[in-house]
C-alpha cells in the first residue's frame, strides 16, 4: 500500500498548552479513516497538522505528494464562513486549484468546465451562477465537496460534515464518499460516531492520544480502553450490533457492514 | 482658494449655468476627482465591505489625522504624514490583534483615538495657523490641485491592474483565509498588500472627502450595489457607477445649491441608497403576493 502521510511522535499544540501529544499514524492509499474523540481532544489539531496549517512542538511529518496544493482536498467546518460573502458558487469550486503559484489569474475554460462538471456530478450545477447566499447550508455542503475535489487530490480529509447537512444529503454524502473512496483516501472527523462506523474502514479515536482502531467496529469497552469517553448513539436505521459488545464472532450475514469490515482485515 | 471658489459660484449667473459650470476648470478637476475617487474606492470599498472590515477602515481614516499634525508641525506635506501614519495604524491593528490578546475591535479604538489625539496636539504645537486644515477634515473636492489629481491618477491605475492581476486570489482568500493557507497560498503577503493599499486608498480621497466623510466612498456606493449583485467583480463595477453618478449630481447641487459639496455627496449616496432599498423593498413584496414561478 502506497504511503500518503506519516506521522512520527508527533506533539502539538498552542501557546496556552499541548493539545495532542506523541502521536504516531500513516494514511495510506484507500484508506477510510473515522476520527472520533471528545470536543477539544484534538481532533481539529490533528488536521490541521496534516494540513500543514500548524506546525508540531516535536515529532516529524511526511507528506509523500508530489504535486504541492493538489495532494488533499479539504472540506472545512462550516461554521467560519460568511454566509453573506459576495462570490459564487463556481468561483467557491475554482478556489479548491487555488496552489502557491498560482496567484496570477490563471484559471483556464478548461478549470471552469471542471467544476461545472463536478457540480453535475452531485446534482447542483444549475447553481453555478448563484451566490453563496443564495445556498441553503446543505446545498453550499455540496459545493465546498467540489471544492475539495477538484484538485483530484489523493487525500480528502472533512471536517465534521454532517453538521450543516440535513438528513437525506447526509445519507447521500456517505453514498458519495464510498465511491471517491475507490480513488482516494478519505479521512473523516464526526461526533457521530454511530453513523461513521457505519461507512469508514478503520476507527482512530483521538483525546490528546491517538488510538488506532483497525475496524470500523468499536464498542463503549474498547473506546474506554483508548480513553476516549464518548456516548454511543444508535439510530434507527443503523444496525446497534456495531456498536455493542463484539465476541469476535461476527453475525455474517446481519449486515454488509460486517462483510465490508472484514474485507477490509483480510486485504 | 475656499472662498474664491464660492465667490465664482455666487456670481455665476443662472441663464447659462450648465454651459458655464463646466467653463470652469475647479469644475473639471472636480469631475476628474470624483471619478479618479469612485475608481479606486470602487474596487477597494468592495473588498472592505465584502472582508466587513468598515471599522478598521474608520480606524485607519482617523488614525491618519496624527500624520497630517505631524505634516504641519514638521512643514512636508500633511498627505504625506497621513500615508505613515494609516499604514503603520492599518498594519499596527492586524498583529496587535493577531499576536497580542487584545482584541481586534478594542485595537481600532485605541489607535483611531491615538491618532486624532495625536493631530491635535501636533497642530496645537504647530506656530501660526494650519491651513486648509478644514479641508483635510471635510474635504474639499472644488479645490483638488493637478498634483492630486495626479496622485489619485497613479493609485487608480495600481489599483486596476492589482485587482486585474489577482482578482481571484484576493477573492479566495478573503472568502475563506484557512483555506488558501491549507493550499500553501500567500494568504498574508496579500492580506498585508491589501492593506496598503486599503490605507492608501483612504488617504489619497482625504482629499476629496475629508477624514469625516470617506468611509462613504467606501460603503455607501458598495451597500447600495450590494441590494442588487452578490459578486464581488460586480459590486466593484456597479459601485463605481453609483459613486461617479452621485459624486457628479451632488457636484451640480452643492453648486446650484451653494452647500458643501463633500456633504452634498454623500447626502446623495445615501439618497440613492434609500431609493435602492425601497426599489428592493417593492420587488420582495411583490415576489411574496405573487408567488408562482
Amino acid at each position: 500500500m502506497k504511503e500518503l502521510i506519516q506521522l512520527n511522535n508527533v506533539t502539538a499544540g498552542y501557546d496556552n498548552g499541548i493539545v495532542l501529544r506523541d502521536v504516531t499514524m500513516s494514511i495510506v492509499q484507500h484508506d477510510f479513516i473515522g476520527v472520533i474523540g471528545p470536543n477539544g481532544g484534538g481532533k481539529t489539531t490533528l488536521i490541521k497538522l496534516i494540513l500543514g496549517l500548524i506546525k508540531p512542538f516535536s515529532g516529524s511529518i511526511k507528506r509523500f505528494d508530489n504535486e504541492a496544493g493538489s495532494f488533499i482536498g479539504y472540506l472545512p467546518q462550516q461554521s467560519h464562513i460568511d454566509r453573506k460573502f459576495p462570490i459564487t458558487v463556481q468561483d467557491i469550486v475554482l478556489s479548491g486549484l487555488m496552489s502557491a503559484g498560482k496567484g496570477f489569474n490563471r484559471y483556464t475554460f478548461r478549470d471552469k468546465k471542471l467544476a461545472i462538471d463536478l457540480l453535475d456530478q452531485i446534482g447542483i450545477s444549475h447553481l453555478a451562477a448563484r451566490t453563496a447566499a443564495e445556498l441553503s447550508g446543505g446545498q453550499l455542503q455540496r459545493v465546498f465537496i467540489c471544492r475539495a475535489l477538484i484538485s483530484s487530490p489523493k487525500l480528502l480529509i472533512l471536517d465534521e460534515p454532517n453538521t450543516f447537512v440535513d438528513n437525506r444529503f447526509e445519507h447521500e454524502m456517505y453514498e458519495l464518499l464510498q465511491e471517491f473512496n475507490k480513488k482516494m483516501a478519505i479521512m473523516i472527523i464526526s461526533h457521530d460516531v454511530g453513523t461513521i462506523s457505519y461507512f469508514v474502514k478503520t476507527i482512530a479515536c483521538v483525546n490528546t492520544n491517538l488510538h488506532y482502531h483497525p475496524s470500523n467496529i468499536i464498542t463503549e469497552e474498547q473506546l474506554a480502553g483508548y480513553n476516549c469517553p464518548l456516548q454511543i448513539i444508535t439510530h434507527g436505521n443503523i444496525p446497534h450490533t456495531v456498536l455493542q459488545k463484539h465476541d469476535h464472532s461476527h453475525d455474517h450475514d446481519e449486515h454488509f457492514i460486517h462483510d465490508h469490515s472484514h474485507d477490509h482485515k483480510h486485504e | 482658494m475656499m472662498s474664491i471658489s464660492f465667490m465664482i459660484i455666487l456670481t455665476t449667473t443662472s441663464t447659462n449655468k450648465m454651459t458655464g459650470i463646466l467653463s470652469y476648470e475647479f469644475v473639471l478637476h472636480a469631475l476628474e476627482a470624483a471619478l479618479l475617487a469612485s475608481i479606486s474606492c470602487g474596487f477597494i470599498g468592495a473588498y472592505i465591505v465584502a472582508r466587513r472590515m468598515v471599522f478598521i477602515s474608520g480606524g485607519i481614516t482617523h488614525a491618519s489625522f496624527g500624520g497630517i499634525g505631524l505634516g504641519y508641525f514638521l512643514g512636508i506635506n500633511p498627505i504625506l504624514g497621513a500615508a505613515v501614519f494609516s499604514i503603520l495604524s492599518a498594519f499596527g491593528i492586524r498583529i496587535v490583534s493577531k499576536q497580542t490578546d487584545i482584541r481586534e475591535d478594542s485595537a481600532i479604538g485605541i489607535l483611531w483615538s491615538f491618532g486624532m489625539a495625536v493631530g491635535i496636539i501636533f497642530i496645537y504645537l504647530t506656530p501660526g495657523y494650519a491651513p486648509n486644515l478644514m479641508s483635510y477634515l471635510f474635504g474639499s473636492i472644488l479645490t483638488v490641485t493637478p498634483t492630486d489629481l495626479a496622485m489619485m491618477g497613479i493609485l487608480a491605475v495600481v489599483t486596476v491592474v492589482i485587482f486585474l492581476m489577482f482578482y481571484r486570489t484576493i477573492l479566495f482568500i478573503s472568502f475563506d483565509e484557512e483555506y488558501a493557507r491549507s493550499h500553501n497560498a500567500p494568504v498574508e503577503t496579500f492580506n498585508y498588500l491589501m492593506l496598503t493599499l486599503v490605507a492608501l486608498v483612504i488617504v489619497i480621497n482625504i482629499r476629496v472627502a475629508g477624514i469625516i466623510l470617506v468611509i462613504s466612498y467606501l460603503t455607501i456606493p458598495q451597500s447600495t450595489a450590494n441590494l442588487f449583485v452578490n459578486d464581488l467583480k460586480k459590486i466593484i463595477f456597479l459601485s463605481t457607477i453609483i459613486s461617479f453618478s452621485g459624486s457628479v449630481a451632488g457636484l451640480f447641487i452643492s453648486y446650484y445649491y451653494n452647500i458643501p459639496s463633500g456633504a452634498t455627496i454623500i447626502f446623495v449616496f445615501v439618497l440613492i441608497f434609500m431609493i435602492a432599498r425601497f426599489l428592493q423593498y417593492l420587488r420582495n413584496l411583490k415576489q411574496r403576493g405573487n408567488p408562482i414561478v
